[in-house]
């Protein structure tokens, strides 16, 4: 199995804009490593992609953005894609989305699937009003996004899951000692955001 | 000695009591946040308000809120956030 990433972005509501926009830099960087990239953006995040291109490319890694629960994960409109009889064979799995890691998690490791990385209760996002048709400058939205993206980046960089979770966590502590320093923003500083801290272990 | 066993987070959301202590310290920590803080949870969007009204009412979202501001106060107490390298 040659190292391949699918990522699965839809963009139907704002928190999956947000998603799709920060998941940008993944894909440039899966690019810039000469990483065969099936990037299912938008509409084309549905369940027959999906199929297709797992079942066609077998892709290394796959990167899921979207809405979940504990045996379901979704793509554009919340339409199901995933559910706890499919079958994502040898692939290291990150999954961006509430919950999944309750229950679909095990049963995708149980059905192939090398090693699944996700959340087992809901995921939060702050995220700041004036900038929601401007994602990528959204500072607050990054304290979550950022670290959520160092997991895939780190496996892109040929690290294993363990390393990748770590290293996600890690910037997460680095980001709360900054928020609570002196060099925070204001707004960080008030917020704290520590649910952020919370969010990822 | 000091024979005191820490409750779990879970202990701590189940007994009645405790909860509802708990659950007055986040109101009131939550309160002191900014107006303009928005909180995307799965397809919700959630202002401050929105905040105490899942944790008044100790919902998922609610408890949830709960679980990660103890964790938070626990770590914050015993050193823990700040060990981490």
């Amino acid at each position: 199995m040659s190292k391949s990433i699918l990522v699965t972005r839809p963009d139907h509501d704002l928190i999956t804009k947000y998603f799709y926009i920060w998941s940008q830099e993944i894909v440039d960087l899966a690019k810039s490593k000469n990483i065969e990239v099936y990037d299912l953006k938008g509409k084309k995040s549905n369940e027959k992609e999906f199929i297709s291109y797992m079942s066609i490319h077998c892709p290394s890694i796959v990167f899921l953005n979207g809405h979940g629960s504990a045996n379901i994960f979704t793509g554009y409109d919340n339409q199901p894609i995933i559910d706890s009889d499919s079958i994502l064979k040898d692939a290291i799995i990150y999954a961006r989305s509430c919950e999944v890691g309750q229950n679909l998690g095990f049963k995708l490791i149980k059905n192939g699937a090398k090693t699944f990385i996700g959340y087992k209760r809901k995921f939060f996002c702050g995220y700041t009003p004036e900038k929601i048709t401007k994602p990528l400058e959204d500072n607050i939205a990054g304290l979550f996004l950022k670290p959520s993206n160092l997991v895939v980046s780190t496996l892109l960089k040929n690290n294993n899951a363990e390393e990748a979770h770590n290293r996600s966590r890690g910037q997460m502590y680095k980001n709360f000692r900054r928020m609570v320093s002196s060099t925070a923003t204001f707004e960080e500083w008030r917020t704290h955001f520590r649910w952020v801290f919370y969010l990822f272990i | 000695m000091n024979d005191k066993k820490e409750n779990s987070i879970e202990d701590i959301i189940l007994d009645p009591e405790l909860s509802e202590q708990l659950k007055n310290l986040v109101l009131e920590r939550v309160s002191i946040m900014p107006d303009t803080l928005r909180m995307s949870v799965g397809s919700d969007e959630l202002t401050k308000n929105d905040v105490l009204k899942h944790v008044k009412e100790g919902d998922d979202i609610g408890n949830q809120i709960m679980e990660m501001e103890l964790g938070f106060l626990r770590d914050l107490a015993s050193g823990a956030v700040y060990s981490y390298e």
